[in-house]
């Protein structure tokens, strides 16, 4: 087709509705940088953007903005060891304890205070690196073309409700909301269950203050095979099989 | 109405190039100020689409996700940040309600609808207030059937044949109602658009 046989369709494009024809057809123009198409398809994107942001104006809860900035702080640790900066303040802050703090019994304090300040960091700075590590796998499998994608819960407000992304090559992802933190002593713990076979431990998790919960069982996954990724409310060892009801039940 | 949200995009938009820049730097704050500018555009199409709070929260963290492992390729000097985002979060959100409906995902998503490079040489300020209130009023001003195709396919990404069942209506019938709405669209918002 010539380019202006395909401008009727930059639109149709854009939004994703296009017959396969012309969308093959603006994909080769674009691929190629056709002088008239993409400035035709960009000025279509310009306004189906438009449409969406004419969308209601509404407020977002206070909470979701610390879960977005949670993304970037787990980055910001991958890229920086901090425990050699912070090892640096803390031992500024032992000389300056003991430059002008003449009581001995003083400066013991502040070494106390000081190394239990860089054991809290180190924790910290752990636990982010596990959390980025984590949203890294978490996006490889969300990006896989071939996961599937199975929704629990999205019709009752108050159970856990979420999504199970099952990708054979990577694994299983498992993200959810409305979930009760579980009680002391207790975990809960994933469970891939085969077609007419036995639940199979699929890794043990907890779930945040804020109700959600993100767990991954990372590994090639026999999609064909498998009916079901359940979750149950568990001793906090684990267990080879299940003892409770699922709180968590999503059928392939 | 508030308009807070669009106010905030045209107050901040023309430092989205310097944002861009530090978002691949993987500065925190950067982040931050990417979610002060669009988190409630983001959060207010996600959930026009999904209508629901809870999972409207979650798709909107995953765009945020998907945005900040994808800004290495994201052009600063020419992209368009606030539309991208709305892509991505359109996608997340249609691809959520297809997988809720049991349909095949969005099979055309990744490559053509939301990379990076499909927003250079963006208009810069195309969300200011003026122009969506034009949006707003160019989509009155459709029949009602051109508005609710144009609904359909924007906000549950609906294709032709798909709306052709929901509309219980030829498939001929629908292609027209889209094809017009979007032409008087686009005469309504051609200048709009590429002023």
């Amino acid at each position: 087709m010539t380019c202006n046989e395909l401008r009727d369709y930059y639109e149709l494009y854009t939004l994703g509705i296009a017959e396969d024809a012309e969308r093959t057809e603006i994909g080769e123009h674009l691929e190629r940088n056709c002088p008239t198409c993409v400035p035709g398809v960009r000025t279509a994107r310009e306004l189906i953007s438009m449409i969406g942001a004419a969308a209601d104006p509404v407020q977002p809860p206070a909470r979701l903005r610390k879960r977005v900035l949670a993304i970037a702080g787990g980055q910001k640790s991958s890229l920086w060891n901090w425990s050699p900066v912070w090892a640096a303040v803390a031992a500024g802050l032992l000389i300056a304890a003991i430059v002008f703090n003449t009581s001995a019994q003083r400066a013991s304090r502040e070494l106390q205070r000081t190394t239990a300040l860089l054991q809290r960091l180190e924790v910290e700075s752990v636990a982010q690196v596990r959390e980025l590590a984590g949203l890294h796998e978490a996006l490889a499998i969300l990006d896989q073309p071939d996961a599937r994608q199975v929704v629990f819960g999205g019709a009752t407000p108050l159970p856990p409700r979420g999504r199970v992304f099952i990708d054979p090559k990577r694994g299983v992802l498992l993200l959810a909301s409305n979930m009760t933190p579980a009680p002391s002593g207790k975990i809960y713990e994933m469970w891939v269950i085969p077609k007419g076979g036995k639940p199979v431990p699929a890794g043990l998790f907890q779930a945040g203050s804020d109700g959600t919960a993100l767990h991954i069982l990372a590994g090639p996954v026999d999609v064909a095979t498998t009916a079901a990724v359940a979750v149950t409310l568990e001793p906090e060892a684990g267990v080879p099989q299940p003892t409770s009801t699922p709180v968590i039940a999503a059928a392939l | 109405m508030s308009l807070l949200p669009l106010l905030l995009a045209i107050e901040f938009g023309e430092n989205d190039a310097d944002l861009v820049r530090r978002l691949q730097k993987r500065d925190a704050r950067a982040m931050a100020e990417l979610y002060d500018r669009y988190g409630r555009l983001v959060y207010a199409l996600i959930l026009r689409v999904v209508r629901d709070g809870g999972i409207a929260e979650d798709l909107v963290q995953e765009t945020f996700l998907r945005v900040w492992n994808r800004v290495q390729g994201f052009d600063a000097e020419r992209g368009g940040l606030g539309p991208w985002l709305l892509a991505v979060a359109r996608n997340r959100a249609i691809d959520y309600l297809r997988s809720a409906a049991g349909r095949m995902r969005n099979a055309v998503e990744v490559p053509e609808t939301d990379h990076p490079a499909m927003f250079a040489d963006m208009e810069k300020e195309l969300f200011n207030s003026d122009r969506v209130r034009r949006v707003r009023v160019a989509l009155q001003k459709l029949s009602e059937n051109q508005r609710v195709v144009i609904e359909l396919a924007y906000f549950e990404g609906l294709s032709q044949a798909e709306m052709a069942d929901r509309m219980k209506q030829p498939l001929g019938t629908v292609k027209t109602w889209v094809r017009t709405a979007l032409k008087s669209l686009r005469d309504e918002l051609g200048t709009a658009v590429v002023a």
